[in-house]
C-alpha cells in the first residue's frame, strides 16, 4: 500500500502493490477453490485429494518467481525480441502437428519432462508484444484504412493456427479479441470499430440462424451442436449440453449466499472437470451470488488497475503493453463467466488466476511482471 | 487503496505532455473501461437472473440428481437341510465380472496389462470381442461379460489386481496396472444332490421366486430382505451414505432324511429302468411314488415321485426328451405343460382311485362303530348283485374266495366281503369316517400344490348303494398319496390322525432356533382297540405263514410287518389299466412307519400283476431303512434270505438280524398249507390243476393261470366291476 521511495534528488519511482494484491489475491482464492472443487475428483481418480492443488502450487510458485523477474527487466528490453516471438508462436504451433500431445480429444499440448505446455499461451503474450511494438513504429499511418487493415490482418496468420491446428476457437477469438482492442485503443477512430463491431454481430447472428435451421442436429459439427445446445441446455441434456446445464445448477442452488466453502455437491461428478473452465459455477454455489459478485468487483479492480497504469504509462510501448494485458484480462474472466451462465454458447475458455491450468498462469503471471515493470517506471515528482 | 487509486491519477496530470500515449487513447481506453464493466454488470444481472428465476428449480434439479445414488445389497437365502443337517439346497455367493471401459482407457498403461489378465484368469472369455467392446465403448462404466462365477474362478485375478506395490527393483508390480474391472455380489442357488427330493424341495426362478414344494410353500421365510446402501441429503444438505444391511433368508431343517430318501429313490429308478419300453414304448409307469411317514408323529421321511428332474437345470427336458422333441413342443406350446408335468408332486398333486388298500379303512369303520365285532363271516362266490336287475359287482377273484372272516377278507382282499360289511355300516357312518380321515379335505401338509379333492369324493346326495358298495374297496372316489398316508397312519397308531409335515425347525443363517414346528394331532379318528384289530388284520395280509394274502411278497427278510396290496381300475372301467399299490406299516408289533408305494398304470401287458412291483419296492426299501433307523429283526432268516441280504452287501442290515439263526423257518416263496384256521371254507379254485411248467393253477373255464395264493387270474380278461 506505499509506494517505493528513493533518497533525496532522485526521482521517485511506483512500485503497483495494489495490483500485485490483488493478483495474489486472486490467486490465493483461486487455490482454495481449486482445493474446494478438485479434491473430490483428485480423490476419486489418483486417490490424493490435493492431486490438482500440488500441481497449481508448483506452476504458481514458478509463476510468482517469473513474475518476479520480469518485474524486474526493463520492459523496452522485450522490444527487440518482437519480430522472434512471432515466428517462435508460429513455429510451435506448427510443431505441434507431428510432436502435439492428445488428451480429451484435441491436440494442444506438449509435453516437456512431465510438464504439459500450451502454445497458444505462449502466443498471446508474444501477440502482445508484436502488437505492442508495430502500433508504435506505425505511428500516425494507423489512422489509415491501410495501417488499419495491415494491422488487423497482423494476428491473423497466428489466429488461424490457433484455431485450425489446435482446433481451439475460444484462444482464437480471444487472441483476435486482444489484437482488435489494442488496435481500438491506438487508434482514434470510432466509425471502423462501430462497423467492425455490428458486421461482427450480424455475422454472428446470421450463423446462429443458419445452425438453428439446419435440417437436423447430425449435419452440423460439434460446434453447431454447442450453438443449439446453448439456445436450449435441457433438450440437449445427455451430451452438449449436459455440462451447461450442471453448471446452471449449481449457479441456482446457489442462491444469495451460497452453501458454505466446500459444501458444493455439483462438484461431486456431476460438473465434470469443474476445476477448469467451470470454477466459476462452484464458486457461485458454494459462496453464492454475494461471493461471485465479490470476485467479479476483484476482477474490476484488476483491470482498473490496469487501465491506470496503462494511462500513466511513460510511452506508448509500455501503454499498449498493459492495455493488451488489460484486454486479455477482460476478455477472459468476461467469456468465462459469459459461457458458465450460458449467455454465449460453450467454448473452453479458462478464468484467469482461478482455472486449474499451469502454463496458463504462468503466463498470466508473466504479463503481470510486465506490467509491474511498466508500471515501476512511472515517475512521481514531488507534488 | 483509496490513496493508491487517486495518486496515478494525480500523476497523469503532470506528465502528459511527455508520453506517447495520449489523450485520446486514454479516453479509448476509459471508454473500453466503460465496455468492460457493461459487460460485468450484464453479467452480474445474468446471475441475479439465473438465481432469482431458476434458482429454486435447479436446487431441487441438484437434489434429485443426488438421491439417484443407491445401491441394493443382494440378500441371502435360507438354505434347506434334512433332519440330519446334510445340505438339500443352498446359496452360494457368486460374482458377476463388471467391465469398466471407462476406468481402463484412463490411461493408456492400463489396458494391455488389464486384458492380459483378464485373458489370463478367465479362459472363456472372448478376448478379441472384450477388447472390441472397450475400445468402441469408452464411456461404458457397466459392462458384464461373465456371470456367477465361483469365488474359486475369480481368486486368481482378485490375488493379481491385489498385487499392487513395488517389487524389489523399485518398479510398480503388473496389479498397479490393472484397473476397471470390479466384481458384483450375487447369491446363487444350488442343490447339491441334484435330483434328490426334487418334487418335494423345489426350486427358485432366476429371480430367486420359489417354485415348487418346499421352496414355493416355505418362500416368504426363505426369503430374506434386500439390504441398501444409499447417499441421501442430511438438514444441511449434505450427502450422507447409509448402508441397510440385507437380512438374510432362514434355513429350514427339513423332516426328509437324505438316506431314506435316496433309498426310496435308487428303488423307485430300478424299477422305473426295468420296466421302461416293457411292453410298449415308454416309460415304466405313468407315475410311480413313495412316502415313508413317522406314524406318531406325521414327519414324512421320504417322497419320491418318478420321473425326476434335475433341480440346478430344471428346464432340461434331454434326460427324457430328444433334441427334436423338444423343439417340437416348444412349437406346438406343450412345452411347459411337460415341464410342469415333470416339476409337480405326484404324491401330493395327483388324485386316483385308491383301490383295495381302503378296505382297512371300511373295516375300522364297522369296528369302531360296533357295526362289526371282527368275528363275523362272509360268503363269497365270485360276486354280488347290488342292485337286482343289474350285473353282479366281482370278486378279484371271479371263483370266489368260500367263506371268508372279517380278517380273511382283509388278508385276501375279498370284494364282496367288504361290499356286504359296508351295507352294514351304511351310507351316513361311511362318509362321516371318510371325512374323519381327511378325504375329500387337504391334509394342510407344508408343500406347495396340493391338490384339491372335495369334488372328488361322494357325499350325502350322490352316494347311494352302488358308490356305497364300490367306495367299500376303494372304487369311485379320488384320494392323494398324501391322504392315504396320512390316514393309514392314524389307523395303525392308536387312532390319532398327526398333520403331515415336511419341516419340523426353522433356523437362522447361525442355526438358532427360530420356530420348532411340533407333531400336531388333529384328532382321534379311532379308537386304540380298532387299531389294533385292524393292525392284526394288515399283519396277515404280510404273513409268511397265512395262506391267501397278497402280501407276502412285501415282508422284507426278518422282520414282521403289516399292510395291505391294492389293484385300482381306473376310468373308463374295463380299459386293463390299473394303479397298482402298497401301503404298509413296520416293524409289526411296534409300527415306527408307514411305506405307501402307488405305481400308476405300470408299463405291462397285464397291468394287475404290478401289484408285486408295488410290494417290491416296499419290501426293497424295508430292508434297507428298518435297519437304518435301528430297528431289529425279530423273525429268523431262511438261508435264502441270509444269502439274498449278503448277495446285496448290507453288512449294515446284517447286524440287525437275531442272533440265533435256527433252522430254516420256510421261505416266503414256500406257501404253508396250514393257514391259521380263519378261513373255514376251502375256496373252489385251490382244487385246479396246477400247470406243471409255470406252477399256477389253471381256470378250467378260460384256461388263465391263477395265483395259488390268492386265486387271482394272472392274466387274461377282466369283467368290468361296474360301468
Amino acid at each position: 500500500m506505499t509506494r517505493k521511495k528513493k533518497k533525496q534528488g532522485q526521482s521517485e519511482y511506483f512500485f503497483d502493490y495494489s495490483l500485485l494484491f490483488i493478483v495474489l489475491f486472486l490467486l490465493g482464492f483461486g487455490l482454495v477453490m481449486l482445493y474446494s472443487t478438485s479434491s473430490y475428483e483428485a480423490a476419486q481418480k489418483y486417490g490424493s485429494s490435493t492431486y490438482y492443488l500440488e500441481k497449481q502450487i508448483k506452476a504458481t510458485i514458478l509463476g510468482l518467481i517469473g513474475m518476479i523477474a520480469i518485474a524486474n527487466i526493463p520492459y523496452h528490453f522485450w522490444e527487440k525480441f518482437y519480430a522472434l516471438g512471432y515466428a517462435v508462436s508460429a513455429l510451435l504451433l506448427l510443431l505441434i502437428i507431428p510432436f502435439g500431445h492428445e488428451s480429451g480429444g484435441a491436440k494442444r499440448w506438449f509435453r516437456i519432462g512431465g510438464l504439459s505446455i500450451q502454445p497458444s499461451e505462449i502466443a498471446k503474450i508474444c501477440m502482445i508484444l508484436f502488437l505492442a511494438v508495430m502500433i508504435c513504429k506505425m505511428g500516425k499511418s494507423i489512422r489509415t484504412w491501410k495501417g488499419f487493415i495491415a494491422l488487423v490482418l497482423m494476428p491473423v496468420p497466428i489466429v488461424l493456427m490457433v484455431w485450425k491446428i489446435t482446433s481451439n476457437l475460444s484462444t482464437a477469438i480471444i487472441i483476435m479479441g486482444i489484437a482488435v482492442l489494442m488496435v481500438f485503443v491506438a487508434s482514434p477512430d470510432y466509425k471502423k470499430f462501430i462497423v467492425m463491431g455490428l458486421g461482427g454481430v450480424a455475422a454472428v447472428a446470421l450463423v446462429v440462424f443458419y445452425i438453428v435451421n439446419a435440417a437436423s442436429a447430425d449435419s452440423l459439427d460439434y460446434r453447431g451442436n454447442r450453438v443449439l445446445a446453448w439456445l436450449n441446455p435441457e433438450a440437449y441434456v445427455s451430451d452438449t449440453g449436459y455440462q451447461t446445464l450442471q453448471a446452471l445448477y449449481a449457479i441456482g442452488s446457489g442462491g444469495v449466499w451460497g452453501k458454505g466453502l466446500g459444501q458444493s455437491m455439483q462438484k461431486l461428478g456431476f460438473i465434470p472437470e469443474a476445476q477448469n473452465d467451470m470454477i466459476f459455477s462452484i464458486i457461485c454455489e458454494e459462496l453464492g451470488l454475494f461471493g461471485a459478485i465479490a470476485i467479479i468487483l476483484m476482477f474490476i479492480m484488476l483491470i482498473w488497475r490496469l487501465m491506470v497504469i496503462a494511462n500513466n504509462a511513460p510511452d506508448l510501448f509500455g501503454a499498449l503493453l498493459v492495455v493488451g494485458v488489460m484486454g486479455h484480462m477482460a476478455i477472459q474472466v468476461i467469456l468465462n463467466i459469459a459461457v458458465v451462465t450460458n449467455t454465449i454458447p460453450n467454448t473452453g475458455i479458462s478464468l484467469p488466476f482461478i482455472s486449474y491450468g499451469g502454463t496458463a498462469v504462468l503466463f498470466q503471471l508473466a504479463e503481470i511482471g510486465l506490467v509491474l515493470n511498466v508500471a515501476k517506471r512511472i515517475q512521481l515528482k514531488e507534488g | 487503496m483509496q490513496n493508491n487509486k487517486k495518486r496515478p491519477a494525480e500523476d497523469t496530470k503532470g506528465q502528459k505532455t511527455a508520453k506517447k500515449f495520449t489523450i485520446f487513447m486514454q479516453k479509448k481506453l476509459l471508454v473500453l473501461f466503460g465496455l468492460v464493466l457493461l459487460a460485468f454488470v450484464g453479467l452480474s444481472v445474468r446471475l441475479m437472473w439465473i438465481n432469482n428465476e431458476k434458482g429454486e428449480k435447479y436446487s431441487k434439479q441438484v437434489l434429485e440428481q443426488q438421491a439417484y445414488d443407491s445401491i441394493t445389497l443382494p440378500f441371502r437365502r435360507g438354505d434347506i437341510v434334512d433332519c440330519n443337517g446334510t445340505s438339500l439346497a443352498v446359496s452360494e455367493k457368486v460374482y458377476n465380472l463388471v467391465i469398466d471401459s471407462y476406468q481402463i482407457l484412463d490411461k493408456e498403461s492400463y489396458l494391455e496389462p488389464t486384458l492380459q489378465a483378464l485373458g489370463d484368469c478367465f479362459p472363456q472369455l472372448d478376448m478379441a470381442a472384450i477388447r472390441e467392446y472397450i475400445t468402441t465403448h469408452p464411456e461404458s462404466r457397466y459392462y458384464v461379460p461373465l456371470k456367477k462365477l465361483t469365488y474359486a474362478e475369480i481368486s486368481a485375478f482378485v490375488e493379481r489386481q491385489n498385487d499392487t506395490g513395488e517389487d524389489e527393483n523399485g518398479e510398480l508390480k503388473p496389479g498397479n496396472y490393472i484397473k476397471g474391472i470390479w466384481f458384483e455380489e450375487e447369491y446363487r442357488r444350488t442343490y447339491p444332490n441334484g435330483s434328490l427330493a426334487c418334487d418335494v424341495i423345489g426350486f427358485t426362478t432366476s429371480d430367486g421366486m420359489g417354485m415348487y414344494g418346499l421352496e414355493e410353500y416355505y418362500d416368504d421365510i426363505l426369503r430374506g430382505t434386500t439390504g441398501r446402501e444409499f447417499g441421501y441429503l442430511n438438514d444441511d444438505s449434505n450427502l450422507e451414505r447409509t448402508t441397510k444391511p440385507a437380512v438374510d433368508g432362514y434355513t429350514l431343517v427339513s423332516t426328509l432324511d437324505v438316506n431314506i430318501q435316496s433309498i426310496v429313490e435308487r428303488y423307485i429308478k430300478e424299477f422305473s429302468d426295468e420296466y421302461a419300453n416293457n411292453y410298449t414304448e415308454g416309460p415304466a409307469a405313468n407315475n410311480v411314488g413313495c412316502i415313508i411317514m413317522e406314524v406318531d408323529t406325521g414327519n414324512i421321511l421320504a417322497m419320491a415321485s418318478y420321473p425326476v428332474y434335475d433341480l440346478n437345470s430344471p428346464y432340461d427336458l434331454s434326460a427324457y426328451y430328444t433334441e427334436e422333441e423338444i423343439a417340437a413342443m416348444k412349437e406346438n406350446d406343450t412345452y411347459y405343460s411337460t415341464l410342469n408335468e415333470l416339476w409337480r408332486n405326484f404324491c401330493i398333486s395327483d388324485t386316483y382311485e385308491p383301490g383295495s388298500t381302503f378296505k382297512p379303512f371300511t373295516v375300522a369303520m364297522g369296528l369302531e362303530t360296533g357295526v362289526l365285532t371282527g368275528n363275523e363271516t362272509y360268503e363269497c362266490d365270485g360276486g354280488l348283485v347290488v342292485v337286482e336287475g343289474e350285473s353282479p359287482i366281482r370278486c378279484h377273484n371271479r371263483w370266489g374266495d368260500g367263506t371268508v372272516s372279517v380278517k380273511h377278507a382283509i388278508a385276501s382282499s375279498c370284494n364282496v366281503a367288504l361290499m356286504k360289511m359296508s351295507f352294514a355300516i351304511g351310507t351316513d357312518t361311511f362318509l362321516e369316517y371318510q371325512k374323519n380321515f381327511n378325504f375329500g379335505l387337504k391334509t394342510n401338509i407344508d408343500l406347495a400344490g396340493e391338490s384339491r379333492t372335495a369334488e372328488l369324493v361322494h357325499n350325502a346326495d350322490t352316494m347311494r348303494r352302488v358308490e356305497l358298495a364300490t367306495g367299500s374297496f376303494g372304487q369311485g372316489f379320488n384320494v392323494s398319496m398324501i391322504q392315504m398316508i396320512t390316514g393309514y397312519s392314524a389307523l395303525i397308531n392308536g387312532g390319532y390322525y398327526y398333520e403331515p409335515h415336511m419341516v419340523q425347525q426353522i433356523q437362522t443363517t447361525n442355526g438358532a432356533v427360530v420356530e420348532n414346528i411340533e407333531p400336531r394331532v388333529l384328532k382321534q379318528v379311532i379308537s386304540e382297540s380298532t387299531s389294533a384289530q385292524i393292525r392284526e388284520y394288515c399283519i396277515a395280509v404280510c404273513d409268511p405263514n397265512y395262506t391267501g394274502n397278497t402280501g407276502k411278497t412285501a415282508r422284507p427278510a426278518g422282520y414282521m410287518i403289516g399292510g395291505k396290496t391294492g389293484t385300482a381300475q381306473t376310468l373308463p372301467r374295463g380299459n386293463g389299466e390299473y394303479v397298482v399299490s402298497f401301503i404298509g406299516f413296520a416293524p409289526a408289533d411296534d409300527p415306527q412307519i408307514a411305506i405307501y408305494v402307488v405305481i400308476d398304470r405300470p408299463n405291462m401287458e397285464d397291468q394287475t400283476s404290478g401289484t408285486r412291483c408295488a410290494t417290491g419296492i416296499a419290501r426293497n426299501v424295508l430292508t434297507e431303512v428298518l435297519p437304518y433307523m435301528g430297528i431289529y429283526m425279530t423273525e429268523e432268516l431262511s438261508e435264502a434270505e441270509r444269502e439274498e441280504l449278503e448277495a446285496k452287501k448290507l453288512e449294515e442290515t446284517i447286524k440287525y438280524a437275531p442272533t440265533v439263526s435256527g433252522g430254516d423257518a420256510g421261505g416266503e416263496d414256500t406257501p404253508s398249507d396250514n393257514g391259521n384256521g380263519t378261513n373255514g371254507n376251502r375256496p373252489v379254485w385251490m382244487d385246479f390243476e396246477k400247470d406243471p411248467v409255470t406252477g399256477y393253477l389253471i381256470d378250467p373255464e378260460t384256461g388263465a393261470f391263477l395265483d395259488p395264493e390268492t386265486g387271482d387270474a394272472i392274466e387274461g380278461d377282466y369283467p368290468a366291476i361296474i360301468e
